[in-house]
Parts: C-alpha cells; structure tokens; sequence
C-alpha cells in the first residue's frame, strides 16, 4: 500500500510545501497547483528545476566573406562569358572609333578633309582620355580596410572579425567554478522568459549594448542539475531557456577583456564546457 | 383669365357709364379689336403660351440622350502604361554592335564544362549544409518550448504569443569594405529623366 498513499501524499505535501516556502526559484502559479494536483508525475519531475534566462547576443557581419577558390574561379568564368555574348556599349564604340582616327592619322596620305565634320577642327577628348580621368578620381577615395588592424587577441573588441558572425561569451561563477557562459540570469516571478534574457543583457557590467531580440519564443535550452551536495527536494537542477538578439549599432566600447568575449563558433569549443556546447551550437548558425 | 375678362368688362362698362353722353364705342385698349366681343383677347389667341408638359420632357429626354452617347464614347478602356523593362530598346538591334565571338579551343571548352559541373556540386553541398543547419536550429527550438510547456503553462504561453515589436525589422546587411567613422559622403547632383504615365 505503500505507493499508492505516497500517490495520495505528494500533491498534498507539494501544495502546503508550494503555500508555506516562498521559494522563488519555482513556479506559484494558481493554474501550477490545479495542474500538479492532476498530473502528479511529471509535477514532481519539473517543478523542482530553476529556471534562467540566457541572451545569444550575435554580432551579424559587417563586411563581406573572401571568396572560396572555385568561387573565384567561376566568378572569372561568369564574367568572361557575360562579356563575350553582349553586344558593344557605347563608350566600347567610342573606343573603337578613335582608334581608327588615330590609325587613319598615322597613314601619310591623310586628308583631314575627309574626315567627318564634328571631328575636324576641335580638340577631341578620346575616351581613353576619360578613363584615365575615372582612374584618378577613383584612387582618390581611400575606403577602410577589410579587415581592421586589431589584435587578435583582445577578444574584448567587436570590431575583431568583420566577415563573420561573434557571439557573447562571458565569464561567471557558477559554484565553485569560473565558466564562461552565455549571459544568463535568475527568472523571477511575474515576468515573461524573455524579459529575463533583455534583464541578463542590460544587468552586464559595463557593457552599453542595444540589441533587438528575435521573437518571444526562445531558441534552445539547456538543463543541468546540481552537484549532489547542494541537490534538494525541491531544487535538483536549473534549465537555461536561450533567446536569441541581434546586435544593433556600429560602435560600442570594447569591453573588458578578462569577462567579456566575442567568439566566432568554431572558437566556441576553446571556451564553453562540451555539454553545453552541444546544446548551444544547434541554434548558433554562421553561414 | 376669367378674372382679367371680369376686371376689363367692370371698366369697360364703368367707363361707358361714366361717358355715356357720347354713344360711340370707345376702344379703351388695342388689345380689344372688337367692343362686343370681349371674351377672347390677343394675350389669350397667342400660340406661345402653350407650353405646359410636353416639351419640358422633352428636353429632359434630350439631355438623357446625350448623356448616354458620352458614356459610351467614354466607356473605352483606358491606354495600359507600358513597362519600361520589357521593351528592347531600338540601340540592341544596331548591327555594329555585335562582338567578333571569340573561337575557344577544344581545352577552353572542356574547362568551362567541367568548371560548371564542379560549381554545381559545390552550390548543392552548400545548401545540404544550409538546410541542414535550418533543420537543427528548429529542431533545438522545439524541444525548448516543449520544455518550457512541461515547466509552465503561463511562460508557454507568453512565448508562443506573437511579437508585434520586431516589424518592421531593419539591418544593414555587409559590404565589401567596413563603413568608415564619421565620413561624410558628397553630395551629387542628378537629373531625374524616368518617365511618368498617367492614365
């Protein structure tokens, strides 16, 4: 007889439990209690996780990516071909034009009465004049360079990879230990996931950063439980709910360089635990 | 008019009492040709007085009748705008235009196929890994909010709601060079020739 009076005695115990300690890891809603009454099982299997909110900042890139050798290769092609079936432009005909004038100059029995009337008296500016005209004006025109003289190591600064897209790292103590995490951070009652992951990012330490979060749904999820010594009834674990932002603005200050980094995906795994890092890189897309 | 013949035979009659020392018949108004016959007058024998319904309709009628020949006239149906795009201009069918096309040799052409070919693998590895990635991300997404149902039924909801703050969504997407800080760009000046059609 055993379990079913242990049956019976959960939910009571959960309901005086869930009255009595205000616990605010856990969720006391009035539709929570009806619902745990119910389905007892899976009441006790989910109620005793703390919940966070964890914000996946991406840095979207900013300049474009270097083409790959049979990219390059086919963009030759594509280009040689276009050029061989179109037809002659206007400034091409111009060419054209004058170089046979100059050819027709050249021959000793040149007759300038021969030649058209618009042509005959003035100075003629040939096209190759006006190329050479754009040639100039172009190179005076300095455009920043592709990729900016940072150092590679200071991970601090956004401005480090422009053609690839970085992620936010920072780094927290989570127990015993320095991890370096997604920004996360305890739900509290009353607010929605996401206003916890927007509070994560505006509760980082010197960090100015406007982002645009990308929905009210979150991305991914992860779930970890405590070690055994701080395990208790009613907190066994914690589940993190990613929501995934977008950085908005160009400048920012770079932060600081031992809590904060920008890191492509690949660089990932130099930083996050493996768990983690299999659960957070099904959501990160770098194409 | 029975009230005008009354009024005018009281003066008359009146007027005879007054002079009835003279026995000759006095016309007191041309419009009466005859004395004794006082009953019908010039105003009363005129044509244009018969006016009355007929011919009111029928200048109503008149009207109508215009009317509906402009709404035919009009009825065409208006000249369609005709789009800039799909008109070759007269320039391309200038046969001193045409290139010389090159001859390519036999180890030109073959490059040229196998490069293509070689392109095409490439582009479908490519997207295998895009959609693949896709796939992952929703997948990663699903069993998040299937979490969340199982934690509560009031943050699932809140999540599943739509957003209405993030359209309309704008980023500048990447350029070949970064942009540079605090440049300002010249400004040009340009004659806008594109053509307007009104229908």
């Amino acid at each position: 007889m055993a379990a079913p009076f242990t049956r019976v005695c959960r939910p009571l115990w959960r309901i005086i439990t869930t009255t009595t300690l205000n616990k605010g890891a856990r969720n006391i809603s009035s539709s929570r209690q009806q619902w745990s009454a119910q389905n007892v099982k899976t009441a006790v299997a989910a109620s005793p996780w703390a919940l966070h909110g964890a914000v996946c900042l991406q840095r979207l890139p900013v300049v474009s990516q270097d083409r790959s050798p049979i990219e390059e290769e086919f963009m030759e092609l594509m280009h040689q071909m276009e050029l061989e079936r179109s037809l002659l432009s206007d400034h091409e005909l111009r060419l054209l034009e004058d170089a046979a004038r100059m050819s027709r100059k050249q021959e000793e029995d040149y007759d300038s009465d021969e030649e058209d009337e618009d042509y005959r008296d003035k100075e003629i500016v040939t096209a190759q004049d006006l190329e050479d005209t754009w040639e100039q004006k172009l190179k005076q025109f300095q455009p920043a360079p592709r990729s900016q003289g940072v150092d590679k190591k200071d991970m601090g600064s956004s401005e480090l990879c422009l053609a690839d897209s970085l992620i936010l790292l920072v780094k927290k103590d989570v127990g015993s230990q320095k991890l370096w995490l997604l920004p996360q951070i305890q739900w509290q009652m009353g607010e929605t996931l996401r206003q916890t992951a927007e509070r994560a990012l505006a509760s980082l330490p010197g960090a100015d950063l406007k982002a645009t979060f990308l929905g009210n749904a979150p991305c991914g999820f992860y779930k970890y439980k405590y070690p055994k010594d701080i395990q208790k009834e009613d907190s066994v674990g914690a589940k993190v709910f990613f929501f995934k932002a977008v950085l908005s603005g160009h400048k920012h200050l770079p932060l600081e360089k031992n809590s904060f980094a920008w890191v492509k995906k690949d660089e990932l795994q130099d930083f996050l635990k493996p768990e983690y890092l299999k659960q957070v890189r099904r959501f990160i897309m770098a194409l | 008019m029975a009230g005008i013949v009354c009024r005018t035979v009281n003066r008359i009659i009146s007027s005879q009492a007054s002079c009835s020392t003279s026995m000759v018949a006095v016309r007191h108004s041309h419009w009466f040709t005859s004395v004794l016959s006082l009953k019908t007058s010039m105003p009363l024998r005129a044509e244009p007085k018969k006016k009355k319904k007929v011919d009111p309709r029928r200048e109503i009628m008149m009207k109508e009748r215009l009317k509906k020949k402009l709404k035919r006239l009009e009825k065409v149906p208006p000249e369609l705008i005709p789009i800039e795009d799909f008109i070759t201009p007269a320039k391309c069918f200038d046969e001193t235009r045409i290139r010389d096309a090159p001859k390519l040799s036999f180890e030109e052409s073959e490059r040229r196929a196998l490069l293509l070919k070689e392109w095409s693998r490439y582009k479908y590895a490519q997207h295998q890994t895009e959609m693949d990635a896709i796939k992952e991300a929703l997948e990663a997404q699903r069993q998040a909010l299937d979490e969340l149902k199982l934690e509560s039924e009031e943050l699932y909801k809140a999540a599943v709601s739509p957003d209405t703050d993030i359209f309309p969504f704008q980023h500048e997407g990447p350029s070949y060079t970064p942009p540079i800080t605090n440049y300002e760009a010249p400004e040009g000046k340009y004659n806008n020739i594109t053509r307007v059609y009104t229908q």
